[in-house]
């Protein structure tokens, strides 16, 4: 490796055919450390070994700021002059805890490593010796040649030897790595292809021996930079030579590569390898107000040790020290060193108070929520065999609180499956509405007569078929001509017909429509497009392809039609870009602008056609100029591109128009009126132009027909006015919209009444009006105000970051939970930026659902993910949450209570045994089944009242003060546990272990009669695990007081025949039901109220929303509105057109390289 | 056909009652017609309940009486700051027959048994006779581990340093003449704790068990010798110990000390005037404490507990009066209603 390969970064050396050296050097590992440079192609996504599961597990566990806290109790447990209460009372649900995640852990390494092997074992072909051999998957090394056949997954990134295509070309679909489902091409350098191809390929491949020194393994997808050294030149090596990891060989039949990176996991090297980025740990708001109360009980029960610890330190100073016979107690006669002990003892005698069990608890809840998700069988399309998918689980309960829909338009609201519905030649008009009907009755349209036709058309006009069989006219085979060839679209033949791949689904559309109507695209090469004209087979020779951008929205294609010769551009793009290029006079105008008119109306989208008769001279001096541009640099080459395109496309000749319908996804509309009447603002966030996002908007009824439409100069001059004449506060905070804008024009934006406003209007935005908000912050709130009030937001022509920065933009000025679905990759930024990302499992590909928190199959799928599942999981979260607060806090602090009564020396007042099972057999199972079960209202209420779901938008059920007035509550409990007894046993004959065990009845009644209040829904799990909770109680109480225990260790079970006195002796009795009674008797007498007001007002509510229920919706929109809806656009996945990569600049070149071969 | 689109659709979720969430279950629908009257029978059945406890706590005698000898008029005044063995007696009256059977209990207050320190300070294992800890008691007994000799402490720790050792007779005077009461000590500690919790080592006689230990410091007097009449009512079964050391809950407590069940007294103490004679050993002036004797006899509840029965009364009408407002809150909701 010379100095300079090392200055330029490339000092990854690849020798092909040379195993025995790669090998030396390939990575090893032995507990953490490594040596080698070459990772082997073994997948190892799995984490533990059995060797190191154990330490790593725990090493995981205890990150986690509870188990710390719990073990740090633990060890305080273990010193002898603080332990209050023994180590094994904490240690068993420590214990627990480990060993349940460390389990589940473990069962989902088992599952990585199940995957993993399946992965590795994956066969493919692994030259060896000059003959290829199959080898597995893990057995491939840095240096192999591969040879990888159609279909097959790459298995290692790869440099393009040759192919078995032309010039070494070859296809990949690359799916896997960015969702896009076009296929790309991939190219063999010139010398290997002409070398390796042409002596039989294994010999000549044995005896390959060039050396490929490039880039350190990297992350950079879209980039390579490699030289190969073979035969004494060196050649450079760009993306277009390498082949990825994971990526799919299509329409080729052979590829051979050399390996050049390997691996996977840690210290892979692959490209996509390093890629895997991780999904983004989410929390939940509730956790993270959760978080904050738990971190308040742990500051307050160190308060209380402390205070309870100055009290001992007192006690000791003026009672313990006067008495005889506890003077001696006192620690080296030292009151204060007394207290600081006391302290100690007190943290860990209060640390129930912070629930262990909580966070494990949490969990399970959380996987079980999710799993319904999963089990929905109303949440499974059939089509495509896909149940809903909740991939993180732990959201699940902010389902519940969405305040913000933000929504991808293509795909998600649309099936993006697009349908000829109409078209316009030469101004007549075919597959009209009437035309259909009157045709109806006959019988379907015939295509019988061409055999590449397979039944997709949806376009139902005879007499276009008549007229062009009858070839009767010149302009609409020229129609179809333009769409046959005017495309980016790849031919792969299939069972002897050809199947179409396209990066965009229009073009897919009309390239598939021409096809059906006789015009058949057969095959591509780099220089010919072959088609099929009504049979007979053309061949067309490409000369130019100007490719798509959303700048300039068309496209053409410049062809030589044999045998004519004459030149030919055809264009298609936009109707306002080509209408304007028109020649003067174009025949048919009128009437095509009439036809885009009734198009729109009908929500169509449409595009224009048109054609040019290019003359030779133009041509000759047209392609030397852009002959010139290649040399020159990017962005040079990119405006002079851009002006000499615009030379081309012009005098064109209209053809036509075509009118697609992309149609609306099932259930849309009702869905998102069902959101919105949840009272979710719904924004649709999308690329498309601002015509089609409205039409669309009105279609699915995001955009009331009566509504206002608000546009950015009108927001513009508001926020101006508003920045310059009052304060934001007064805008946001004034009600009436009259009096903060104050000036005439603004009262005109808003209809006078407030409740008008707020139904009626919606905002409507462009991406570039959107940059204006980087630019000044200060709007960013004042809009969100604005939002606020209107029934939808839309903007349109946004790039996928600014979508992003909008959710962004949300999530900062409100304190709503934003959720974002989308289903193709433009989508991911947006969906891993909001609090709740959901992708549509569509046709674009996996990217969005790969990083989304849930996965769905459908839009409408969206009402019971969250009206039904969110509503559920929030109401039983927030139950959940509050009860375990109560329990356990409610039990712990008694023994706050208790100290003042015995000298604050952090005596327990109850068992040890009692302390350890509580938790865990008491009072565990119940508010578990209630957090799996409960539901208040039935699914099919909770979407017919979706005003039901506005209570988790107000966090009505888990607001801070909730829980705080819950901990008060669990104050009061504690107090009323130890002060009723203590009543009772006031200077009385009845002992210490009497009073535990009474106040340990009286905590298990309270708590299982608080949970009988809370539980609404009865299954018999509930009623079971209540029963069997309660008779646990009874039954572990009396095996930890019995004979037998105790003689085994009369040290831990000293509670000996407590309960058996106890449990007969009426006094312990009626002291444990006043005590629990009056325990919940402030949560009894509020349900109690709760029943009798809210039986008035829900009555009412309901009465309400049944009146008022919306009419069924119909799917296709009613258009009654006026003009100038053309919806006239192009729908492309990438932000260009793939023709850069079909007939590059560079490619014309060669094209005529080898038309001169050809001719010498 | 069916199979087949079985067989094809393999992720389709099971149709159980489980999975989609639709368990038959039981939804109580509460109203007001159930709830108003719910809380007033529970008010009503919480009232009753806790007439019933306070008729019951009425009916009990009690006589209570207070020895500690703070007032200088009091016969007991003299053996307060007495470290010598002191006797004094106390007379009483009691004006109508005293229902037996009559138990008789020794209270102290202000006397915190309940510390940790000190309830845990003894060792389960030695009281259990094993010998073992007989020579090296546990840590738990510190500073009453050993004395200053380093000789080890049986029974060891406070608690039982601390042994309360006044002891009373009670006589009856019946024409002039004192009569004593007589007082049985039979089975006033717990069955488990006589029988199962504590056990005296199997070596008879028990003083051999002791060789080698010392009484603890306190004691006048060794274990193996609190009652030499007795062999089941010696050593840690002596059943005195064991009331003692069955720590009370709270720092004003009671403790049994014996019962009245003997022959003319069986039926209870008749009226007349009694003695009660103190051998006054036990010091609480140092802490404030007081010593009683109590006289009570028992119910169906036990011994007399004013406040259970009020509280089940207060709490019972709390119910009722929330019952009344409920009604009110609900009538004037109806009434809304209807206009």
């Amino acid at each position: 490796m010379s100095k300079e390969d090392v200055e330029s970064g490339l000092t990854w050396e690849v020798k092909a055919n040379s195993r025995h050296y790669h090998k030396h050097k390939q990575r090893k590992s032995f507990l953490c450390f490594t040596w080698g440079r070459y990772s082997d192609n073994v997948v190892r996504s799995h984490k533990y070994s059995l060797l190191t599961f154990l330490p790593l597990t725990l090493f995981e566990q205890f990150q986690r700021a509870a188990n710390i806290y719990f073990l740090l109790m633990v060890v305080l447990q273990c010193v002898p002059a603080i332990s209050s209460i023994p180590w094994y009372i904490t240690i068993i649900p420590l214990l627990v805890v480990l060993s349940v995640r460390g389990l589940k852990d473990l069962a989902s390494d088992m599952a990585r490593r199940r995957c993993d092997s399946e992965i590795n074992s994956r066969p493919c072909d692994v030259l060896v010796s000059q003959s290829f051999m199959t080898a597995q998957w893990k057995d491939v090394c840095v240096g192999d040649l591969l040879r990888i056949r159609r279909d097959q997954i790459i298995p290692a990134d790869l440099l393009l030897l040759s192919s078995s295509e032309p010039h070494s070309l070859c296809y990949v679909e690359t799916a896997d790595i960015d969702g896009e489902t076009n296929l790309k091409y991939r190219q063999a350098l010139g010398a290997t292809h002409n070398e390796l191809t042409s002596h039989p390929s294994e010999e000549a491949l044995g005896a390959f021996n060039g050396v490929v020194l490039c880039e350190e393994p990297n992350n950079r997808l879209y980039t390579f930079r490699g030289q190969l050294q073979w035969q004494g030149e060196c050649f450079l090596l760009e993306n277009e030579h390498v082949l990825l990891r994971g990526t799919v060989l299509r329409n080729t039949d052979f590829a051979y590569g050399l390996t050049i990176y390997t691996g996977r996991a840690t210290g892979a090297d692959t490209k996509i390898l390093r890629n895997c980025g991780k999904l983004r740990a989410k929390r939940t708001q509730l956790e993270e107000v959760f978080n904050k109360v738990v971190i308040g009980i742990v500051l307050s029960v160190l308060l209380a040790a402390l205070l309870l610890a100055i009290g001992a330190g007192v006690f000791s100073y003026q009672v313990m020290t006067q008495t005889s016979f506890l003077s001696a107690l006192v620690v080296d006669g030292n009151p204060a060193y007394n207290g600081f002990l006391v302290y100690w003892s007190y943290i860990i005698l209060l640390s129930p108070a912070m629930p262990i069990a909580l966070y494990i608890t949490f969990e399970v809840i959380h996987t079980i929520h999710s799993k319904f998700i999963g089990w929905d069988l109303e949440m499974y399309w059939k089509q495509t065999d896909k149940p809903a998918e909740a991939r993180n689980t732990s959201l699940s309960e902010e389902l519940g609180q969405v305040g913000y829909l933000l929504s991808d338009k293509t795909g998600t609201l649309t099936q993006n499956r697009l349908l000829l519905r109409q078209c316009c030649i030469a101004g007549q008009i075919y597959g009209k509405y009437d035309e259909h009907i009157r045709y109806l009755a006959k019988s379907p349209m015939d295509l019988s007569w061409n055999p590449f036709s397979s039944g997709g058309l949806r376009m139902f006009s005879p007499t276009l078929v008549e007229t062009l069989r009858g070839q009767r006219c010149p302009v609409t085979t020229q129609f179809l001509s333009a769409l046959a060839l005017c495309h980016t679209v790849m031919a792969e033949w299939k069972e002897g017909s050809p199947v179409y791949q396209a990066a965009s689904p229009d073009e897919e559309t009309l390239v598939g429509a021409a096809r059906e109507l006789g015009w058949v695209f057969l095959s591509r090469t780099r220089d010919f497009v072959v088609v099929s004209e009504l049979g007979a087979t053309r061949q067309y020779q490409l000369l130019a392809l100007l490719d798509f951008t959303s700048k300039r929205r068309r496209m053409s294609v410049l062809v030589v039609r044999d045998p004519e010769g004459g030149l030919k551009l055809y264009c298609k793009g936009a109707d306002v870009v080509i209408l304007e290029r028109l020649q003067k006079n174009c025949p048919h105008q009128e009437s095509t602008e009439m036809a885009l008119e009734l198009f729109a109306e009908a929500c169509l989208r449409t595009l224009c056609v048109a054609v040019r008769s290019v003359p030779e001279a133009l041509w000759e001096r047209w392609s030397e100029t852009l002959a010139l541009s290649a040399a020159m640099a990017t962005c040079e080459r990119d405006t002079l591109l851009e002006k000499l395109y615009d030379e081309m496309e012009r005098d064109l000749l209209l053809l036509g128009v075509t009118a697609i319908e992309d149609r609306l996804q099932e259930g849309v509309p009702e869905t998102i009126a069902l959101l919105q009447e949840a009272g979710i603002r719904v924004w649709v966030l999308t690329g498309d132009k601002k015509e089609t996002a409205v039409n669309i908007g009105y279609a699915c009824r995001l955009l009331h027909p009566e509504s206002r439409l608000l546009e950015w100069q009108e927001l513009r001059s508001a926020f101006i006015h508003e920045i310059l004449f009052c304060s934001r506060r007064q805008i946001l905070q004034s009600a009436d919209p009259q009096v903060s804008f104050f000036k005439a024009k603004q009262t005109e934006l808003w209809a006078t009444h407030k409740e008008m406003a707020r139904a009626k209007t919606s905002v409507v935005l462009t991406g570039s009006e959107l940059a204006e908000f980087e630019e000044r912050p200060e709007w960013g709130a004042s809009f969100m105000s604005l939002a606020e009030q209107c029934q939808s937001v839309l903007c349109c022509r946004v790039t996928p970051a600014q979508k992003a920065e909008i959710v962004k933009l949300v999530r900062k000025h409100t304190a709503s939970i934003t959720m974002s679905i989308g289903d193709g990759a433009n989508d991911v930024n947006m969906i891993k930026t909001a609090h709740i990302g959901v992708g549509l499992a569509g046709r674009e590909g996996g990217q969005a659902v790969h990083n989304a928190d849930f996965a769905v199959s459908q839009f409408r799928f969206l009402q019971r993910l969250l009206l039904v599942h969110g509503r559920w999981s929030y109401r039983r979260i927030s139950l959940f949450l509050r009860y375990f607060l109560f329990k356990t806090c409610g039990f712990a602090l008694v023994h706050i209570w208790f100290g003042i009564l015995n000298g604050f020396s952090a005596q327990s007042l109850y068992e040890t045994w009692f302390i350890a099972l509580y938790t865990v057999f008491y009072t565990a199972v119940p508010v578990m089944c209630m957090a799996f079960f409960e539901q208040d209202v039935s699914a099919e209420s909770s979407l017919k009242f979706p005003e039901l779901y506005k209570s988790g938008q107000k966090k009505e059920l888990s607001s801070p003060r909730k829980l705080v007035t819950y901990l008060l509550y669990a104050v009061y409990m504690s107090l009323v546990l130890f002060f009723i007894p203590c009543g009772v046993f006031y200077n009385t004959a009845y002992d210490y272990q009497t009073m535990a065990v009474t106040v340990s009845m009286a905590a298990t009644f309270a708590v299982t009669v608080e949970i009988v209040i809370l539980t609404k829904y009865w299954t018999k799990f509930n009623i079971a695990a209540l029963c069997v909770s309660v008779v646990m109680f009874f039954i572990c109480t009396r095996i930890t007081h019995s004979t037998r225990l105790f003689q085994s260790s009369p040290a831990d079970y000293f509670f000996l025949g407590v309960s058996e006195k106890a449990f007969i002796d009426p006094v312990v009795w009626l002291t444990a039901l006043l005590t629990a009674w009056t325990a919940v008797l402030p949560s009894v007498t509020f349900h109690a109220f709760n029943v009798i007001l809210s039986v008035h007002n829900k009555h009412k509510v309901y009465v309400q929303i049944h009146n008022s229920s919306p009419p069924p919706v119909e799917l296709t929109s009613r258009f009654a509105r006026g003009s100038s809806l053309r919806r006239s656009s192009y729908a492309i996945s990438q932000g260009a057109g793939p023709g850069r990569l079909i007939h590059s600049a560079t490619s014309i070149q060669r094209a005529e390289a080898l038309k001169e071969e050809k001719v010498s | 056909m069916v199979k087949e689109e079985q067989e094809e659709s393999s992720n389709r979720p099971d149709n159980t009652a489980f999975t989609q969430q639709r368990l038959p279950a039981w939804q109580p629908i509460l109203s007001a017609s159930i709830v108003i009257p719910m809380f007033l029978l529970i008010g009503a059945a919480f009232i009753g309940v806790g007439v019933a406890l306070f008729i019951t706590s009425r009916d009990i005698q009690l006589q209570e009486l207070d020895y500690t000898g703070d007032d200088s008029e009091h016969p007991c005044f003299k053996c307060r700051t007495n470290t010598e063995k002191c006797t004094c007696s106390m007379t009483f009256s009691i004006p109508t027959l005293f229902k037996g059977p009559v138990f008789f209990y020794y209270g102290l207050t202000n006397y915190f048994q309940n510390q940790r320190k000190y309830g845990a300070s003894k060792d389960d294992n030695q009281l259990y006779g094993d010998l073992n800890y007989f020579t090296s008691p546990s840590t738990d007994c510190d500073p009453y581990t050993r004395d200053s000799k380093n000789m080890p402490i049986v029974p060891c720790g406070a608690l039982a340093n601390s042994m309360f050792n006044d002891t009373f007779t009670l006589s009856h005077t019946v024409n002039g003449v004192q009569k004593i009461v007589p007082l049985d000590g039979k089975g006033i500690a717990w069955w488990t704790d006589y029988n199962i919790k504590y056990r005296n080592p199997s070596i008879t006689p028990l003083i051999n068990a002791f060789n080698g230990t010392k009484k603890p410091t306190n004691w006048p007097k060794p274990i193996y010798e609190l009652d030499t009449t007795d062999v089941y009512n010696n050593g840690f079964i002596n059943q005195d110990f064991l009331v003692w050391m069955r720590r009370a809950a709270l720092p004003d407590f009671r403790k049994l000390y014996r019962r009245i069940t003997h022959d003319d007294y069986a039926a209870g103490l008749p009226a007349g005037n009694y003695t009660l004679t103190i051998a006054y050993n036990y010091p609480v002036h140092s802490f404030n404490g007081k010593k009683k004797v109590v006289l009570s006899n028992v119910s169906w509840m036990g011994g007399k507990n004013d406040f259970l029965g009020i509280a089940y009364i207060v709490v019972g009408s709390m119910c009722v009066v929330m019952s009344v407002v409920m009604l009110i809150v609900y009538a004037r909701f109806k009434f809304a209603e209807d206009v």
